[in-house]
Parts: structure tokens; C-alpha cells; sequence
């Protein structure tokens, strides 16, 4: 069991200054650090993994601290991007590798159980070049756990991976947080994936934190444009945009109710499709049938906004350029621009 | 799981005249491979290429001639290797100005390089008596065909190793170190490997080079006396000896002294390209080092 502080960690890049950062990490904690590209994420993990050296502040584990220690001593199970498999080795002996570095005379048979678990054992001989994307992770994961670290790092790993291996994944990550006692750290894209596996969120923004919570506090108050839509807000609009809508407008009236950097909002349930009532009036863009129902792309002044319709779905489907009434719930509405630190949340 | 076949690649349908122009353009390049050497074969009788191969004069070139050309190869793995590495690694102020450095072997004319060595290494210089005291004479022994093949192969090794150590993904290798690996244990597992190959494809460029070397030796090592770790009779490279035997009017000679080193080169190429297909070479595995 271990757990790890980070405190007031910076570091420098090329000219690109990350942190302060203030992160703790208690053992089966997965993080997840999200953030638009440059936003500081690899350059994060890089830090907390010892290959850009800290400016300041502290990274200690269990008390110990380990900021100008090399990545060797901190026993990390790093994943970088692209999984860093080594190409000249079989999928048993990547896996090995950690063992045979601390002279582990019995290597392969110690990690029979860890490519069972991960269902590489018919692949076990084989060379990284003939694996699928999925079987790549898989083993990927296998080594870093093979090196029984006390921090996992896994940098994008969802990144060019089908619909099934995401799912599958999906599913070895979870079993990893049950059976692993260390926390983890996970830089993605992916929402979808980061809601089902990360406890709390760390949203970066220019190298600093943006935002920072679990998923309700992600949800009740995103923020920021990247956090709403990461979310999965539909609706999000900025402030330039609102400003351009004239009085009395829908857009005017999202404006009065929006934060500094903008407004976010869920798409708004259409009770009935031509039902007479609702305060604002759109003109149908498209109509996109999916599990949840109907999603309606609607123009009201010079915005785009994403309605939606409970199944079942209508036949046929509501035609372009025919319009519709609509009302948007106020307490649905999400300001932007105030940065938000939930009760009880970490400093 | 199980690969599937390969579906059978579609191929595109060419018309006769594009594959006439094809086997016309590289049949002429292979014709003006082979036609030299078709002629040194056939201008001096089996018999004769046969006598000269036990000749011991002509042995005594061989020996030398590949000795040095190893000696030259070892050169390069020492010296040639960790440069490569520096430049494939390391971003530093004047690296423009080591590149062209390294590349300038490549280009200038190798007699010059042997009136460049002799200035430098002239009997009576510093450098002479410091090499000399160190047991490395230069002027007209092994060590100065030595050196005049090193200096003229080296860079081959040298760009090989900068490309292939430049080719390793720096994510596998911090990968390794995040497992637990020191630099060293990195280098020496990973990255050594992974470059091997091409490291390799090199170190054969240099000894082509170097065994095929004659305008800086006949400068610098025109003859060789016995002496360092060559204790045979007085000699000179293999090149160098052909040179003469042309010079002096013996043409068949000339021609079956030739055809001894084509055979012999010839058969080790063939004998590399043979352990390539087989798989017994060490890169191709990828993994020689524990």
C-alpha cells in the first residue's frame, strides 16, 4: 500500500512552464488528468515519472521523498504513449524485462500468472509487430505490473484502439483498480472511458490547473468550455458568440445567464416534436436517430443547438427546415468561467 | 488467435514495353558490373589464378590486406560506434560543423588523405616520435595502412550508428527506465539491440571500403615492413600489389592476382546475405544481449 503526495510540483519544457501542481494519491485512486492538446497532461505525467526534472515543489511516496530521484528508483508502472513495447522482444520477455532486471533467475514462470490474466498466453511468443492493438496494451500493462510498481502512469491509452478494444480495456482497467493497490494516473481523450474509470479528475489548462473534482463536480460545474464539453454538454457557447445576439433574443437571454467565458447546457428535451408551447422557436438543421432517442440539431439566431427527443424515435424523421418550440430549463444552465473547487476537494 | 493469410496481392497489369525498359535499364548497370570482371577472369588462365593463390607473396597481401582491413573494423566499433551515438543523442553548439567533419572522408579524394597523413606524420615530426614511442610507427608498417583504411571507412559506421540509434524510439526507451533499468542497463538491453542491425550494415560498409583501399596507402604504406602484429615478410596491401604487378607489364599476373581477392571477396558477401536468409545472424532475432 502507498501513497503518494505531490506538492507544488513545476516543471519546464521547451519554454512551456507546467504546474504548481498539487495532487494526492491514495492506493486503488485513479486519476484522470484531461486537458485539450498542450494543455500540459504528458508533460504532467513526465514529471511525476522523473524525465523532465522538477523546477520545484515536492513528489514524495509514503513520506519519502523521491523529486530528484531517476525514474529507476521510484518504481513506476509507466505507459507512455505509443506503450513503449520493446520491439525485439516477445511479448513474454517484454513482460520479463522488470524481473530480469533485479536478476530474477525464474522470470517466465513468475509471470505465467500476469499473461493468463491478461489473456496473452497464446501470444507469448510473438513479437509486438504481430499483435493486434488490443493484445499491445494488454501486454503493456502486463509489464508495467510485471515491475510491481507502486504508481501506474499510463499516458493515452485508448489512442488508436477499435470500438471493442476500447471496451475491452475498458474492462482490464477496471479490474486493475480491484486487484492493484496503487493509484493510478491516466492522461486521456476519451470521456466515455474516463468517467468509468477515474475517481477524480484533474482538468489542465496552459500547464495549470483548471478544475478539479469527481464526476459530479465535473458535471454541476465544469467550468470551462473544454470541461463541458468533455462532459458532454452539447450546448456550449462563448461569450464572444453570445454577445452577438440582439435584445430580446435567445441568445440574449442565454447571455444574461452566462459566466464570463460563456454558458453550457444539456440538450434540452423537446416534450413533443411541432407541440405548440415553449418560449424559443428553431429552425431543424438535422435529425440523428440514437439510443436515447432523437437528437435534433435546431438554429435559433445564429446558434446551433442540440435538442433532444425521448424513443421512440418518430417516423419519419422530422424534416430539415421545419421548426420547433422549445424551453430551456434555467437551473439547467451551466455558467463558464468560474473556476470551482468542490467542499471537502483537495486544495 | 490465428493470423489469417494473406489475401494474394493484387498485382497491376504492365504492358510488355515497360518491362522491356525495365530489364533494359538495370540489365545495363549489371552488365557493367559483371563485364570487368569477366574480363580479369578470362584474361589469365585458371591455371595461372590457381599458382598465384599459393604464392606466397601473394598470400603474404592477402593476409595483410584483411588483417588490416579487421584492424580497421575493430577501429570503428571502438571509436566509430559511441560517435555515432554522441550525434544521435546529444543536441550541442558546433554539431553542424562535427557532421561535415564526419562526412569529409566520404568526399575528399583518398590520395590526398594519404599526402594529407604524410605531412602530418612525416619521419622526423612530433607525431612521428610520439606514435613511434607509443610502438605505433606509421610510415610504411600496418599501422599506417591501418590508419589511412580507417580513416577513409570510419564515417560509414559512424552515419550507420547515428541513424540507427536515432531510429530507437525514446519512448521505449523511458519506458525501460520507468521498469526499473539504469542508463547503462538501457543502453546495453535496449538500445544496443534495437540498433544493432544497422549498426552492423555499417561496420560491413567500412570493411568493404577499407579492403578496397588503395590511394591513401600507397602514400602512406606503399610498402610494408614487418613489425606490430604483422611479422611476415616484407609486402605491401593487396591493391597496392596489383598496382605493381600492372605497372611493371605483368598483366596476367595482374589480372589473376584480381581474381583471387573477387573470389574471395565475392564469397564473403554471398556467405553474409546466405546468414541473413537463414535467420543465424545475431540482428536478425534482434536479441544478442541478455
Amino acid at each position: 500500500m502507498s501513497g503518494w503526495t505531490v506538492a507544488g510540483l513545476e516543471s519546464q519544457v521547451d519554454g512551456f512552464r507546467l504546474g504548481p501542481i498539487d495532487l494526492e494519491l491514495s492506493p486503488g485512486h485513479a486519476v484522470a488528468v484531461l486537458g485539450s492538446s498542450g494543455a500540459g497532461k504528458t508533460t504532467l505525467l513526465r514529471t511525476l515519472a522523473g524525465f523532465i526534472p522538477a523546477r520545484s515543489g515536492r513528489i514524495a511516496r509514503d513520506g519519502v521523498d523521491l523529486t530528484d530521484r531517476p525514474p529507476e528508483e521510484r518504481r513506476l508502472g509507466y505507459v507512455p504513449q505509443g506503450l513503449g513495447l520493446f520491439p525485439h522482444r516477445t511479448v513474454e520477455r517484454n513482460v520479463t524485462y522488470p524481473l530480469e532486471l533485479r536478476g530474477v533467475t525464474d522470470a517466465l514462470d513468475r509471470t505465467r500468472p500476469l499473461l493468463e490474466r491478461f489473456r496473452l498466453t497464446s501470444v507469448a511468443r510473438r513479437y509486438p509487430a504481430r499483435l493486434s492493438g488490443g493484445e499491445l496494451e494488454r501486454t503493456a500493462i502486463a509489464r508495467a505490473l510485471a515491475a510491481e510498481p507502486e504508481l501506474i502512469l499510463w499516458d493515452e491509452p485508448w489512442q488508436a484502439l477499435d470500438v471493442d478494444a476500447r471496451f475491452e480495456l475498458g474492462r482490464v482497467f477496471e479490474e486493475l483498480r480491484e486487484t492493484a493497490a496503487v493509484p493510478v494516473v491516466v492522461v486521456t481523450h476519451d470521456p466515455a472511458l474516463a468517467f468509468s474509470v477515474a475517481d477524480s479528475f484533474l482538468v489542465l489548462h496552459g500547464g495549470k490547473v483548471g478544475l478539479r473534482g469527481d464526476a459530479t463536480t465535473l458535471l454541476a460545474h465544469p467550468s470551462d468550455a473544454f470541461t463541458a464539453r468533455f462532459v458532454g454538454f452539447d450546448n456550449v457557447y462563448d461569450r464572444e458568440t453570445l454577445d452577438a445576439g440582439p435584445p430580446g433574443s435567445f441568445t440574449a437571454w442565454l447571455r444574461d445567464r452566462a459566466g464570463p467565458e460563456g454558458v453550457a447546457f444539456a440538450r434540452p428535451l423537446l416534450p413533443s416534436y411541432g407541440a405548440p408551447s415553449g418560449s424559443w422557436e428553431g429552425v431543424v438543421g438535422s435529425a440523428r436517430p440514437t439510443p436515447e432517442g432523437l437528437a435534433l440539431t435546431v438554429h435559433v439566431d445564429a446558434l446551433a443547438v442540440g435538442l433532444r427527443m425521448a424513443p421512440p424515435v418518430p417516423v419519419p424523421l422530422p424534416s430539415v427546415r421545419s421548426r420547433v418550440r422549445f424551453d430551456v430549463e434555467e437551473m439547467n444552465l451551466r455558467p463558464l468561467g468560474r473556476p470551482f473547487a468542490a467542499p471537502g476537494a483537495p486544495p | 488467435m490465428s493470423i489469417p493469410p494473406e489475401p494474394p496481392r493484387r498485382r497491376w497489369r504492365t504492358g510488355p514495353y515497360w518491362l522491356a525498359l525495365q530489364l533494359v535499364l538495370s540489365g545495363s548497370l549489371l552488365l557493367l558490373f559483371l563485364l570487368p570482371i569477366y574480363a580479369l577472369f578470362t584474361y589469365a588462365p585458371p591455371q595461372l589464378i590457381w599458382a598465384d593463390a599459393g604464392n606466397p607473396a601473394v598470400r603474404a597481401a592477402l593476409w595483410l590486406t584483411f588483417f588490416a582491413s579487421g584492424l580497421a573494423v575493430l577501429a570503428a566499433v571502438v571509436f566509430a560506434i559511441p560517435l555515432g551515438y554522441l550525434l544521435a543523442r546529444r543536441s550541442f553548439r558546433g554539431r553542424a560543423v562535427v557532421e561535415s567533419l564526419v562526412a569529409l572522408p566520404v568526399v575528399v579524394p583518398h590520395l590526398l588523405v594519404g599526402v594529407g597523413l604524410f605531412f602530418l606524420l612525416i619521419p622526423g615530426s612530433p607525431l612521428y616520435r610520439f606514435t613511434t614511442a607509443l610502438g605505433f610507427p606509421v610510415y610504411d608498417t600496418i599501422w599506417g595502412v591501418v590508419l589511412v583504411m580507417v580513416f577513409v571507412s570510419a564515417p560509414y559506421t559512424v552515419l550507420a550508428a547515428d541513424l540507427s540509434f536515432r531510429a530507437v524510439d525514446g519512448r521505449v526507451l523511458e519506458a525501460a527506465r520507468s521498469l526499473g533499468a539504469g542508463p547503462a542497463t538501457v543502453f546495453l538491453t535496449i538500445t544496443f539491440p534495437l540498433a544493432m542491425r544497422g549498426i552492423v550494415a555499417g561496420l560491413l560498409l567500412t570493411w568493404a571500403r577499407a579492403v578496397s583501399e588503395i590511394g591513401g596507402i600507397l602514400i602512406l604504406a606503399y610498402t610494408v615492413y614487418p613489425g606490430g602484429p604483422y611479422n611476415g615478410p616484407v609486402t605491401s596491401t593487396l591493391s597496392v600489389l596489383v598496382y605493381n604487378l600492372f605497372q611493371a607489364g605483368d598483366l596476367a599476373d595482374a589480372a589473376a592476382v584480381s581474381s583471387v581477392f573477387l573470389l574471395i571477396a565475392f564469397v564473403l558477401f554471398f556467405l553474409v546475405r546466405l546468414g541473413e536468409r537463414s535467420g543465424w545472424v545475431p540482428w536478425r532475432r534482434g536479441e544478442l544481449l541478455p
